[in-house]
């Protein structure tokens, strides 16, 4: 029966994987190497006085203050983000379990911000924001609060920025979320229901620990997803005022194809590469762990 | 009891409200907007009442030339999606049916490279782009876009694929087909829902993109993400112009979005979640 597959185990299979990982050598790893490559030279490889620097791209840009700041900045953005989407996802799903009437419509409603494109969301909000005729700004002049310059602002801008990122990815942790609950066994909790648990034990006993492989895989993507945001900051706020608004992927792009410092660019995206690697590592690690 | 859980129902409806309409009003103000002729665009408080026009859409269609960005936009999708279900499904398959040595790490590589930061890879691909002669083509963005889509159709169709009995193809293959035969008359057919849902859900990431795109297109092959966000300079933004070229990158994808609604959770965490 099973001598097919045996004869396959050998080699033949890798057949079918070949071609796919072909083109991920071509578009994947290869570019990646020569990001690495770029990131111990001083100049393009097509330039005249290209040599090699070693480290110095990446020591300079360790010691670089608007890396620094747009380290800080990134950091800040995303465990906000990541707060916020998780406790708002997780509380919608919890409610949705409890209604039985319009489901349907009000996730078709939820779904929304997550399917449109991130620089859409983006320039929506710019013009939400906007001081003049912005929407927040008439909502806040609805409860007499004194209209603002949202994105301008050194205080208010980091918040507004948070805010878009929360907007957007509240439905993904929500969908996530409610589709681990919909698929959770039934049992446990009409047991704990004849033991007359009441609902809080049930949810930090029995609903947590089962749900814990889902919250880990949303937790993991909404810190990725996060952490690389590029185009929604980058038209509604392009890191500034300042540098108040900095994230990592825009300091890059800014180096690379701004001030024209492909190195540095390289060494700095390379460091990213690295702290995400990292964080994937540990959440898979963690994740493993759970499975088993 | 009965008062508590009632309370319950209607805090949760309270709640859930609220947060669809915040979802919903940013979209739908912008959606009304692209209708909106150009003098009350931008008006405090919003005008909600007024006769819709669509001189906005007809004007980034036909003057500002959007309707070649949106072909732009289509012809890449397109041919990404394409190869990248060609090259994908096989390993997908290989994956899901053999038991291959190193394939756990193998998966858990492919998996790995939905982390990858869009900029990180951008760097070099600009620079390879250049020295290739693929700045500003099709191709290089297609290429370039595999990064993306084929992690994702490895993913997500071996997800479908482990859900097809093996039985199947194994009788079929002790009445004397060949392995190929057995995948193309049983396997096949019954991977048409998974593939379907899958290419949507990789249309919806290669559609959406916008950094590759802005690094790597110039006039010919520029998107419309690219050209959208080049409404706003420095000068003034023309938001009737912006919203209408939003609406058309949004409503597509919402409606994929919505049609397979059941296969999204599994799509966006790579199949981890059913």
């Amino acid at each position: 029966m099973n001598k097919y597959y045996k004869i396959l185990n050998n080699y033949s299979g890798w057949y079918y994987i070949l071609p796919s990982m072909l083109v991920l050598l071509c578009v994947v790893i290869y570019p990646v190497i020569y990001s690495l490559a770029i990131s111990f030279y001083n100049r393009p490889f097509t330039h005249k006085d290209s040599a090699f620097v070693g480290l110095d791209n990446f020591i300079f840009m360790i010691n670089d203050p608007f890396f620094q700041k747009a380290f800080t900045n990134t950091i800040i953005y995303t465990s906000s983000s990541l707060f916020f989407t998780i406790v708002f996802g997780f509380t919608l799903a919890l409610l949705m379990t409890k209604i039985s009437f319009g489901n349907r419509l009000f996730q078709i409603l939820l779904i929304i911000p997550m399917a449109m494109a991130p620089l859409v969301v983006g320039l929506t909000w710019r013009w939400m924001y906007n001081p003049l005729f912005g929407l927040i700004n008439w909502f806040f002049k609805l409860v007499n609060v004194e209209p603002q310059a949202w994105l301008a602002s050194q205080e208010t801008a980091m918040i507004a920025l948070i805010w878009v990122d929360v907007w957007q990815w509240t439905s993904l942790v929500f969908l996530i979320i409610y589709a681990g609950l919909s698929g959770l066994p039934k049992e446990p909790f009409e047991a704990a229901n004849l033991d007359g648990a009441n609902s809080f034990t049930i949810f930090t006993r029995i609903t947590l620990p089962l749900l814990k492989p889902v919250i880990l895989v949303v937790l993991l993507l909404r810190t990725v997803d996060s952490f690389r945001t590029f185009d929604s900051a980058y038209v509604l706020t392009d890191g500034g005022p300042g540098d108040a608004t900095e994230l990592l992927s825009l300091y890059i792009y800014r180096q690379g194809f701004f001030f024209n410092n492909q190195g540095e660019a390289a060494a700095g995206a390379i460091m990213m590469l690295l702290f995400i690697s990292l964080i994937s590592y540990i959440y898979f690690k963690y994740l493993y762990k759970i499975k088993n | 009891m009965k008062n508590k859980e009632i309370m319950i129902k209607i805090v949760a409806y309270v709640v859930i409200i609220i947060f669809s309409l915040i979802s919903f009003i940013p979209f739908i103000t912008g959606l009304i907007t692209a209708f909106k002729p150009e003098t009350i665009q931008i008006h405090s408080p919003p005008i909600w009442i007024f006769e819709p026009t669509l001189s906005n859409y007809e004007r980034i269609l036909f003057t500002k030339g959007n309707l070649y960005n949106l072909m732009n936009s289509f012809i890449v999708t397109f041919f990404n999606i394409i190869i990248s279900l060609v090259v994908g499904i096989p390993a997908a398959y290989a994956l899901a049916r053999f038991n291959l040595k190193g394939s756990g790490a193998l998966l858990s590589w492919i998996i790995s490279l939905r982390m990858i930061p869009p900029v990180v890879v951008a760097i070099p691909f600009f620079s390879l782009a250049q020295s290739f002669n693929l700045y500003d083509s099709y191709i290089g963005l297609t290429l370039s876009y595999m990064c993306f889509s084929i992690p994702m159709v490895i993913w997500i169709m071996r997800g479908f694929c482990v859900e097809i009995p093996k039985e199947l193809e194994e009788s079929a293959m002790m009445d004397g087909c060949s392995r190929l035969y057995a995948i193309y008359k049983i396997v096949l057919p019954l991977m048409i829902p998974g593939i379907v849902a899958t290419t949507l859900l990789v249309v919806m990431v290669i559609w959406n993109e916008y950094l590759i795109a802005l690094i790597l297109t110039g006039r010919e092959a520029q998107t419309l993400p690219v050209s959208t966000a080049r409404y706003i300079t420095r000068v003034r933004i023309e938001w009737g112009s912006l919203f209408a070229a939003n609406s058309l990158i949004v409503i597509p994808i919402l409606i994929l979005a919505i049609s397979i609604q059941k296969h999204l959770v599994r799509g966006l965490t790579f199949g981890t979640i059913k």
